[in-house]
């Protein structure tokens, strides 16, 4: 207890560094995820036969072990951090396609007839009636996300990546509980605080203020 | 309430551009890649300051790349610029070799070889070696009158044994080898990181362990280190190594790199690791105030 006080004491400057760098790779990967997820989504819930293929390819990435994930695209794409982004998009992806999915699949038949009653195209139904309805579940998609991206961004420095898993593995491997605590605390923390904070919005949307 | 959500996604957006653009910016980065233990972590901490003080290059230190020979796939492949090595890596089949166990032929071979092979500029040591040394505790050394490893003979069959994730399939100087030369085999094998295998046979989880000669932990533990009497093991001196294309590019490279040649004896080498291992700092901090005790950064 005392040694991790005073590491954290001489090497906070690095600690803060470290949990950036950690963010910067979850945001990274979650804005891609996002900004293919959501469309894939859109296409998931328009053609039947496109959705099942799109779902069962989006589950056949999420069942791969991180690890493997990881180091299959270190072959291709070297040492780095762009690697584990790209994990971590590829990771991000089904709980953003299928909340995507399942928030407009569920939107009541009721109000897309209503829709086209008043005289609305198939792409305003889309942005003014099934998107906002659907954001809730989109927003729970990003939230299962990003807790899920912070956990595996700790497995980056196997493939050259940076971030809190520095600390970890650094602590592993050099017989340093100090260093392991240094890593593994403030990832876990990083991972509830995205949870509440995540929670909170989706309850503001959900219900109003 | 929708504004949120729309300020919560314009946010991510402008954060993922702003990232994007910083990762685009760094061209002149040199990269040190790294062992999973101490010592190699130091030296590139050592050289990050030191070009960084002198340099406008930014350079990134990649640590825990599990072996040697991942270092040097990495170097080869250009994911990295530096790294330490060792002399003796050269038994691992990498290229042909003569047998010897002559330290200035095999560091010769090494120069020779890497470069050809590999592409890479390995410079003079850095002053010290680090070598495998089996180590037991001092009590069952003395109880069982263990002084050089070919004492282990009568017992090894009842041994646990504690080594590195690496020795037991390296080629020219593994455990194969090893055995053939010693006529040794141990009961149990148990391979590990090797920061672990000081706790372990301290704590009599494991009987005898082979350690690196440069661990602090050595004295810290009490332990004891068996003479290698057949010389089985190859030298290991510690070189920095750099990849030729690099090194033309910034030629100025060259000069800094040879600021630790021959400047780290094995006694200053083990009270670095000393900070690091027993003191558990990180080794960062350790780097900067060895640099500025010998006054190569202000």
């Amino acid at each position: 207890m005392e040694l991790f006080i005073r590491y954290i004491g001489e090497n906070w400057a690095d600690l803060l560094v470290l949990t950036y760098q950690h963010i910067v790779m979850v945001l990274l990967g979650l804005a891609l995820a996002l900004a293919a997820g959501v469309p894939l989504g859109i296409a998931a819930s328009r053609h039947r036969t496109l959705g099942k293929v799109i779902l069962t390819v989006a589950n056949i990435i999420q069942v791969f072990p991180s690890l493997a994930l990881l180091v299959l695209l270190m072959i291709v794409f070297g040492l780095g951090s762009t690697t584990v982004v790209i994990g971590l998009f590829l990771y991000s992806l089904l709980p953003v396609i299928r909340n995507t999915y399942v928030g407009l699949t569920q939107v009541s038949p009721t109000l897309l007839e209503a829709g086209r009653g008043v005289g609305m195209s198939p792409m305003q139904i889309l942005i003014n009636v099934q998107l906002p309805l659907a954001l809730p579940f989109i927003l729970t998609g990003i939230r299962v996300a990003a807790v899920i991206a912070i956990g595996v961004a700790t497995i980056a420095p196997l493939v050259g990546g940076s971030g809190l898993g520095r600390e970890i593995y650094a602590g592993i491997n050099m017989d340093n509980p100090a260093r392991l605590y240094a890593g593994a605390i403030p990832a876990a923390l990083l991972a509830l605080l995205a949870d509440l904070a995540l929670g909170r919005l989706h309850r503001t949307v959900k219900f109003g203020k | 309430m929708r504004h949120q959500v729309k300020y919560f996604m314009l946010a991510l957006a402008a954060f993922a551009m702003a990232a994007l653009l910083s990762g685009c910016s760094q061209g002149n980065t040199i990269r040190i890649g790294t062992q999973t233990f101490s010592e190699p972590k130091i030296l590139a901490q050592m050289y990050r300051l030191l070009i960084e003080d002198r340099t406008d290059l930014k350079v990134e230190v990649m640590p825990d790349l599990a072996t040697s020979s991942v270092v040097l796939d990495a170097i080869k492949n250009n994911d990295i610029q530096m790294g330490t090595l060792y002399t003796g890596i050269i038994f691992d089949n990498y290229f042909p070799f003569e047998m010897t166990k002559d330290r200035g032929q095999v560091l010769k071979q090494a120069q020779a070889g890497f470069d050809q092979y590999y592409g890479l500029k390995w410079y003079d040591p850095y002053g010290f070696e680090n070598t495998y040394a089996f180590t037991v505790r001092k009590e069952l050394a003395e109880q069982e009158h263990l002084q050089k490893i070919s004492d282990v003979r009568p017992k090894a069959a009842s041994m646990r044994l504690g080594v590195d994730t690496s020795w037991l399939e390296r080629e020219g100087d593994g455990y194969p080898a090893f055995q053939k030369t010693y006529g040794i085999t141990f009961g149990k094998t148990y391979p590990m990181e090797v920061a672990l295998v000081y706790n372990a046979v301290a704590s009599q989880k494991m009987d005898i362990v082979l350690a690196y000669s440069t661990d602090a932990r050595l004295k810290e533990y009490g332990l004891v280190t068996l003479e290698d009497d057949q010389h089985f093991f190859p030298p290991y001196d510690a070189s920095p190594v750099i990849g030729k294309q690099v090194l033309s590019e910034h030629p100025e490279l060259n000069e800094i790199i040879g600021l630790l040649v021959g400047k780290i004896d094995a006694e200053t080498m083990i009270a670095l690791n000393y900070e690091v291992d027993v003191n558990k700092r990180n080794e960062k901090k350790v780097a900067e105030e060895y640099l500025r005790k010998i006054g190569l950064l202000k």
